[in-house]
């Protein structure tokens, strides 16, 4: 009888090797070049199959070397996971040779593992992006991200709904956001139509509003919390508090809200990145009642009609293969014009490599913006962004500032809430 | 009077039932219309069912993802369920005071947040990549591993096992059982219902597991379907009638394992053995 126990345990143990053997098999072939040799294959990680990875396929088509490339799709939070967790644990197994790290956080990345990275500076000459990307993507003295897709920002405006209120594009071009507000009162009047929607827990509007005039939550040096005594700021508190007395504004809770919100046809605006751009044009039934115009800008002195929200660029990683790494992205994104041009035909991302605005995919016209040459507008105005140094800590920060907004909108003086939003930042910071 | 009463508690209920079947109903609407009309809230069964199902197919690798999931879980539940019941009747048939104490240890580590010990893990895995590629970084058996056995199930086997009359054991002993013989054909059978409910909870919990596999595998073609529902949701317009499709999909095997052993179940958590 004994033997039999003994049989039935030998043949469990065997049936769980045998299930992990097999998932091994299937990882050397699949990806069995990672790591120890290094040289014949590269990995790279981004998100959103319809735009970066379709933008790193289009690459792989255009280069031209012996290297085969691995494009891998990750969610970006996923990707910050795994990054955070491998570059920490301080092992490189399993780590990509090139990712896709979002603006806002490239600075902290940088920071935090001073090493995983490696330096483009003498691959890539940062003159031929847009200014504003460099500091973004640049650390310490030396450049370590190829700058990617631009987050310039438009007003999205129904032209329909404006014409029912009297105004036309032209009137929004190059406003206020006072003057927004006004137009909107009036909108909301004749049409019943919400001017813009609104989300207390993404402040990205309140980003957009305080990058018009070169201003950020912290200071030039990346870390220091510049909240209280932030002119900007207080403005654009103050402006985001009028839009809310004046109840032109949908308010939303998610993504899903927010992109239901256009494509229903309830909001008459939409403020925000160009990247937005396949969202709006889900709704078919729209086409020819949209316009992009100009970002408003904050009422200062200083402040321009342009600013950006969200972007991202690629960074390479200190790890075997990182010289091929490195020349695919100089290779492609890095000095290829037409690969630029095939980018905003086929996919409409729009990249900040500045030689590449010239070529004729820019000058299209486009059909569901009433004919605006909607791309030729969008790199005008990523040429007129202020830089800022997005810093260490943007989310961080804005989880402060969305309590802080809440506060003010229920009451607090505004002078008490920065003060308050800028003490926990510091002690929260240190 | 009476009626009334019943009328309310009906009503109540219902009320109750709906709001909680709601999240379940929304699902299945949105899985048959386009995502322009999921983000509109629209509540109506649409048309775009065949659409919605072929796009999911023809876009991610929904089949791998499955297999991978159900590899995993069906490893992982029966190595739980055989380590943690070893060690839960140990535990409790042969006690001794060194076993209270590691036993207390064991319970202290069900404290610690999965979150503070992935660094050190990842980085454990990282070291036995090139020699053990099998439970290396990347692979099915990484991600098994951890979540073999753990000291919950242990605690839960231990405390089901104090009901187990021991009178049994000893008369296996009597009657020639060697100790393994005991536990494999007395303790076993009757701890039946205490598998069932075990069996259920570590295949939900591995069929769910989203952090360790997140950051352990890395080639797309080993994504466990949480993986694969986050990529899905991860493009800046996601087609939200697809994810919900994939949802669905995923939620199925989890709802027939539990449906099919609900009834062991629940007398598993109440207790195995009665009288």
């Amino acid at each position: 009888m004994k033997k039999v126990y003994l049989m039935l345990v030998l043949l469990v143990g065997l049936a769980v090797l045998a299930a992990c053997s097999s998932g091994d098999e299937e990882a050397n072939s699949g990806s069995g070049s990672e790591g120890s040799s290094g040289t014949d294959s590269i990995t790279a990680w981004a998100w959103d199959p319809a735009f970066n990875i379709a933008a790193l396929e289009k690459a792989k088509e255009a280069y031209d070397g012996d290297v085969e490339v691995k494009i891998i799709e990750n969610a970006q939070d996923d990707i910050i996971q795994k990054l955070n967790t491998g570059l920490s644990s301080g092992t490189t197994k399993g780590m990509p040779n090139i990712v896709l790290i979002e603006d806002y956080r490239a600075q902290s990345f940088l920071q935090a593992y001073p090493d995983a990275f490696h330096p483009l500076t003498d691959v890539i000459n940062s003159d031929d992006f847009a200014d504003y990307k460099i500091a973004t993507t640049s650390f310490d003295g030396e450049q370590y991200g190829l700058p990617f897709d631009s987050g310039v920002a438009g007003l999205y405006v129904r032209t329909d709904y404006l014409e029912e209120a009297g105004y036309t594009p032209e009137d929004l071009t190059d406003i206020t956001w006072d003057e927004y507000i006004e137009i909107g009162k009036k909108v909301k009047e004749a049409t019943g139509k919400n001017m813009l929607t609104l989300d207390p827990n993404d402040l990205g509007q309140i980003r957009m509003m305080i990058q018009t005039n070169g201003s950020w939550y912290v200071d030039e040096d990346g870390s220091t919390p510049n909240l209280e005594g932030n002119e900007s700021l207080a403005k654009a508190f103050e402006t985001y508090k009028k839009m809310m007395d004046a109840d032109i504004g949908k308010i939303v809770s998610d993504w899903s809200q927010f992109v239901g919100a256009f494509n229903s046809g309830d909001v008459a605006s939409v403020p925000t990145g160009n990247w937005i751009t396949p969202s709006i044009k889900q709704a078919e039934d729209q086409s020819g009642k949209w316009a992009v115009v100009p970002m408003p800008r904050l009422d200062m002195e200083g402040a321009v009609n342009a600013s950006n929200l969200g972007g991202s660029s690629w960074y390479v990683l200190n790890v075997d293969g990182k010289e091929e790494a490195a020349d695919f992205m100089l290779q492609t994104f890095g000095s290829n014009a037409d690969l630029y041009q095939t980018l905003v035909k086929d996919i409409g991302a729009l990249g900040t490599y500045s030689a590449a605005a010239e070529g004729d995919a820019y000058a299209v016209e486009d059909e569901f913006f009433g004919g605006q040459q909607l791309l030729t507008d969008l790199s005008t105005w990523t040429d007129e962004i202020p830089g800022v140094n997005y810093g260490l800590h943007t989310y961080a920060i804005e989880d402060i500032l969305v309590t802080g907004m809440q506060d003010y909108l229920n009451g607090t003086e505004l002078a008490t809430v920065l003060e308050n939003v800028q003490s926990q930042a510091e002690a929260q910071l240190k | 009077m009476k009626n009334l009463k019943r009328i309310f508690i009906y009503t109540f209920l219902s009320l109750a039932a709906l709001v909680s079947i709601f999240p379940f109903l929304w699902m299945l609407v949105s899985i048959t219309n386009k995502s322009v009309d999921v983000t509109q809230g629209r509540l109506i069964p649409g048309t775009h069912l065949i659409e919605n199902m072929k796009t999911l197919f023809a876009t991610v690798d929904i089949v791998p993802a499955l297999a991978n999931s159900a590899i995993i879980a069906v490893i992982t539940t029966v190595l739980t369920l055989l380590l943690a019941s070893l060690a839960g009747y140990g535990f409790e048939i042969h006690r001794s005071k060194g076993k209270d104490i590691v036993f207390n240890i064991l319970l202290l580590s069900m404290m610690i947040p999965f979150a503070a010990i992935m660094v050190p893990l990842y980085r454990m895995f990282g070291s036995i990549s090139d020699t053990a590629p099998l439970i290396g970084i990347d692979s099915l058996g990484a991600v098994i591993l951890p979540t073999a056995t753990t000291a919950f199930f242990i605690f839960f086997f231990r405390q089901n096992t104090k009901m187990f009359p021991k009178d049994l054991v000893e008369a296996g002993r009597i009657d020639g059982l060697s100790e393994i013989g005991v536990f494999f054909r007395i303790y076993m059978p009757t701890m039946k219902t205490t598998y069932a409910a075990a069996a259920i909870i570590t295949f939900m919990n591995s069929w769910n597991n989203y952090l360790w596999p997140l950051v352990i595998l890395q080639s797309p073609e080993k994504r466990t379907i949480p993986l694969l529902i986050s990529n899905l949701g991860s493009s800046y317009s996601p087609d939200y009638g697809v994810i919900m499709s994939a949802i669905v999909i995923a939620t199925l095997p989890t709802a027939l394992v539990f449906f099919l052993m609900q009834k062991h179940f629940v007398a598993g958590m109440m207790g195995s053995v009665k009288g």
